[in-house]
C-alpha cells in the first residue's frame, strides 16, 4: 500500500515543465509556413523535371524527410526547447503539404510537358 | 542612443515592445526623435500603431508636445475611434486635468459599456488622486464583470497592500498564482504577505510557497531569504512536536547553506569578508542548533 | 494508348487563366472579408458571464496551486446552494433567432457574400467560359473512379483518367491554393494578428456562449466534482533533496 503512495507522488512531480502556449502556437505556424514552402518549391522542381508516377510522390517524401533532418540539425541538441516531441517536426503537415505538391506538380508538369 | 539607428532597426525594437508590452519610454521617445520623426511615410500601415506606442510613451515622459502631435495625426485618420478618444483622455489625465479625462471617459463608456481600457483608466485617475479607498472599491466592482483580468487582480493586490490589509491582497495573489502558477515572484509575494500576516499556520504556508519559489526558481535569493527567515521561526515555535522543528532546523540549515553558496559563486574573497548577513545566518543557525 | 496532343493556345487561354483567376479571387476575397467584418458588439453581461466561466475552469485547472481553504473559498463563491454565482445568476436564453435579429441577419449576408457567391458566381463563369477543354494530366496514373471528379464536362469513356478538364482543375485550384494563401496573406498580415492574440490575451475578444444558463450548468458540475489535490504538498522536503517516508506519504494522501 505505501509503495503505492510513493508512486502516486513520483509521477505528479514529474509533470513539472511548463509550456507556453503561444511560444507552442508560433513554433507550429512556423513549422507549417516550412512545409507549404518546400512542398510548393518541390512539387515545383518534379513538374519542371517531369517527374511522373511513382517516382514524384517518393520525390516528395525524400524532401519532406530531408526538410525535417535540416529543421532537427538547425534545432540541434535543443530541440526540446522549440517542439514538446520529435516527431511533430517529421509528421506535422505532411499530408497537407502533398496536396499543395500535386497541385504545383500537376501545374508545372502540365506547362512544361504536356503541350 | 546618439548613434544613429538604421529605420528598420527602431521599427524592430517598437514591434518587441508592443508585442511584450514592455514599457521604456525614453527610448521610445528617443527612437521617435531620432528616428523615426522624420521617417514616418516609410512606416506604411504600421505608422497608426506607432502613433499610438509613441503617445503614450510621450504621457509617460511628460512630452505633450509629441503626445499632441500623435493624438492629432490620429484624429484626422480615424475621427471617431475610441482608440485615440482614450488616448485623448490620457492627455487630459497626464496633465492632471482629471474631470476633463474622466468626461473623455465616460463618454467613451457611453458608447461601449464593455470598454475595459476606460474602466481602467477611471479607476487610475482615482489612484492618481490618492482616493485608494474609492479606488479599491470601484476595481473590485470591476472585476466582478472581468473576472479573468490579471492586471487588475495585480493592482488591486497592491492597493491592498498599501492599506495594509494582507487577507485581501492575499486572496488577489491567490488569483494571480492560478492563473500562472510557473511564475515564482507570485509565489514569492504570496509567501511574503503571509509572512507578515505572522502565525504559526501563516508562516507554513509561507515557508512552503517560499519553497516553492525556490523550486521553480533557484536564484531567487529573495525567497531563499524568505525559506531560511520561515523555517528558522517555525524551528523555534512550532508546537507540532520535536520531528517538526527538527525538520525546519534541516530546512534552514539547508537555505543557509544555499546562501552562503550563493554569496561565494557571485562576490570575490576580499568583499566576503565585508558582508555580514553570512555571519548572521551562521549565529542565527548555531543559535537554533544550541536550542 | 496513343498520346493526346494538346494545342499551345490551350495552355496560354484556358489552363493559365483559370490559375491566375482562381489566385486572385482568392486574395480578392480576403480583403473584402477584412473591408466588411463590422466589430463584435458584445454586451457586458455576455463578457462578464464569459470571464465567470474562464476563472471557474481555471480555478478546476490550478487550483491545486492554492491552499486547501482558498480553494474551497472559491470554490463556494461559484457553487454554494443558496447564494453560488452560478445558482443565483439567471439568464435568458440568448439562443437567437437569426431572422428576428438583423444584426445576424446582416453577418450571415456578408459570410454569404464574401464565400458562398464567388464561388458559385466564378465556378459557373468559368464552366460556361472555358468549358470542354482538356487542360492538363496529372503526372501519375489513377482509376477510373476518378473519372467523374477530374472530368468534369468532358464525357469520353475511353480517354485516360489522369486527364484534367477545365472545370475540374479550377476546383483543384480553389482547394489546392488554401495553403497557399496562408503563406502569402498571413504573411503580410503578421501585425493583425499579433493584436488578436494580445486581444485574447487581455480577454476582450472572447466569444459569449450561446446559451449562458447551459454553460453555467455544465461548468457547475465540473466543478462540483473538483477536488483539492495540494500540489505544494511536501515541495520543501523535495527542494532540501530529502526523501520522504513511506509511511508519511501514505498517511498525508489519505486525509
Amino acid at each position: 500500500m505505501a509503495t503505492i503512495a510513493v508512486r502516486t507522488r513520483k509521477s505528479r512531480k514529474s509533470d513539472g515543465i511548463a509550456f507556453s502556449e503561444m511560444s507552442l502556437r508560433q513554433n507550429a505556424s512556423v513549422l507549417e509556413y516550412c512545409r507549404t514552402s518546400i512542398s510548393a518549391l518541390s512539387g515545383a522542381t518534379a513538374g519542371i523535371m517531369g517527374l511522373t508516377g511513382l517516382w514524384g510522390f517518393i520525390f516528395y517524401f525524400i524532401t519532406a524527410a530531408m526538410l525535417s533532418v535540416l529543421l532537427l540539425l538547425k534545432a540541434g541538441s535543443r530541440w526540446n526547447t522549440f517542439f514538446v516531441t520529435r516527431t511533430v517536426l517529421f509528421s506535422n503537415g505532411l499530408l497537407g503539404g502533398l496536396f499543395t505538391y500535386v497541385l504545383f506538380w500537376t501545374f508545372l508538369y502540365g506547362m512544361v510537358h504536356v503541350y | 542612443m546618439a548613434q544613429q539607428m538604421s529605420l528598420s532597426e527602431a521599427r524592430t525594437i517598437l514591434k518587441k515592445f508592443r508585442d511584450e508590452q514592455t514599457r521604456d519610454s525614453h527610448l521610445i521617445i528617443n527612437l521617435w526623435n531620432s528616428v523615426l520623426m522624420d521617417n514616418c511615410h516609410k512606416l506604411g500601415d504600421e505608422l497608426w500603431l506607432v502613433y499610438e506606442q509613441v503617445c503614450a510613451a510621450a504621457l509617460d515622459c511628460q512630452r505633450f508636445d509629441t503626445a499632441e502631435l500623435c493624438i492629432q495625426a490620429l484624429d484626422n485618420k480615424f475621427p471617431k475611434s475610441i482608440r485615440v478618444r482614450r488616448l485623448k483622455g490620457m492627455l487630459y489625465e497626464a496633465r492632471e486635468e482629471y474631470t476633463d479625462a474622466e468626461e473623455e471617459y465616460n463618454s467613451i463608456l457611453e458608447k461601449d459599456e464593455t470598454n475595459m481600457y476606460a474602466k481602467k483608466r477611471k479607476i487610475a485617475i482615482l489612484k492618481a488622486r490618492q482616493k485608494i479607498s474609492e479606488a479599491i472599491h470601484s476595481l473590485n466592482d470591476y472585476l466582478k464583470s472581468f473576472m479573468t483580468d490579471y492586471e487588475a487582480w495585480n493592482e488591486l493586490c497592491d492597493l491592498y497592500l498599501s492599506q495594509l490589509d494582507y487577507n485581501n491582497a492575499a486572496f488577489c495573489l491567490e488569483e494571480l498564482i492560478m492563473y500562472n502558477p510557473h511564475n515564482h515572484l507570485y509565489h514569492q509575494k504570496y509567501a511574503e504577505i503571509r509572512y507578515t500576516q505572522g502565525g504559526n499556520e501563516n508562516i507554513e504556508l509561507a515557508r512552503t510557497y517560499f519553497a516553492q519559489a525556490v523550486k521553480l526558481n533557484p536564484n531567487n535569493l529573495r525567497a531563499l531569504y524568505g525559506f531560511f527567515l520561515s523555517s528558522s521561526y517555525l524551528a523555534v515555535s512550532s508546537n507540532k512536536g520535536v520531528k517538526d522543528k527538527q525538520l525546519n532546523q534541516k530546512y534552514s540549515a539547508w537555505a543557509a547553506e544555499q546562501i552562503q553558496n550563493k554569496y561565494e559563486s557571485q562576490q570575490p574573497e576580499s568583499q566576503l569578508k565585508e558582508t555580514k548577513v553570512i555571519e548572521c545566518i551562521e549565529k542565527l543557525l548555531d543559535s537554533l542548533q544550541a536550542n | 494508348m496513343a498520346e493526346l496532343l494538346l494545342d499551345s493556345n490551350i495552355r496560354v487561354w484556358v489552363f493559365l487563366p483559370i490559375v491566375l483567376i482562381t489566385f486572385l479571387i482568392g486574395i480578392l476575397r480576403h480583403y473584402v472579408t477584412i473591408l466588411l467584418s463590422s466589430e463584435k458588439k458584445s454586451e457586458l453581461r455576455q463578457v462578464s458571464d464569459s470571464h465567470a466561466l474562464i476563472r471557474s475552469r481555471i480555478l478546476r485547472e490550478n487550483g491545486k496551486y492554492i491552499p486547501k481553504q482558498s480553494f474551497l473559498v472559491r470554490k463556494s463563491f461559484f457553487n454554494n446552494e443558496d447564494k453560488g454565482f452560478f445558482k443565483v445568476e439567471k439568464r435568458e436564453s440568448q439562443a437567437k433567432n437569426p431572422m428576428t435579429d438583423p444584426s445576424m441577419m446582416t453577418d450571415m449576408m456578408k459570410g454569404n457574400v464574401t464565400n458562398v457567391l464567388p464561388m458559385i458566381i466564378i465556378g459557373g463563369w468559368i464552366n460556361w467560359a472555358f468549358s470542354g477543354f482538356l487542360t492538363t494530366k496529372v503526372p501519375f496514373p489513377l482509376t477510373f473512379r476518378f473519372k467523374p471528379m477530374l472530368q468534369r464536362g468532358v464525357e469520353l469513356i475511353t480517354l485516360d483518367a489522369s486527364w484534367v478538364s477545365s472545370a475540374s482543375w479550377y476546383f483543384l485550384n480553389v482547394f489546392g491554393l488554401r495553403s497557399m494563401y496562408t503563406l502569402i496573406l498571413g504573411q503580410d498580415n503578421a501585425a493583425d494578428q499579433t493584436r488578436a492574440m494580445q486581444d485574447q490575451m487581455s480577454g476582450s475578444a472572447m466569444m459569449a456562449p450561446p446559451d449562458p444558463m447551459k454553460a453555467f450548468k455544465a461548468e457547475w458540475e465540473a466543478l462540483e466534482v473538483a477536488t483539492h489535490d495540494w500540489a505544494l504538498e511536501g515541495v520543501e522536503e523535495e527542494l532540501t533533496g530529502g526523501i520522504i517516508q513511506p509511511e508519511t506519504i501514505y498517511l498525508r494522501s489519505k486525509n
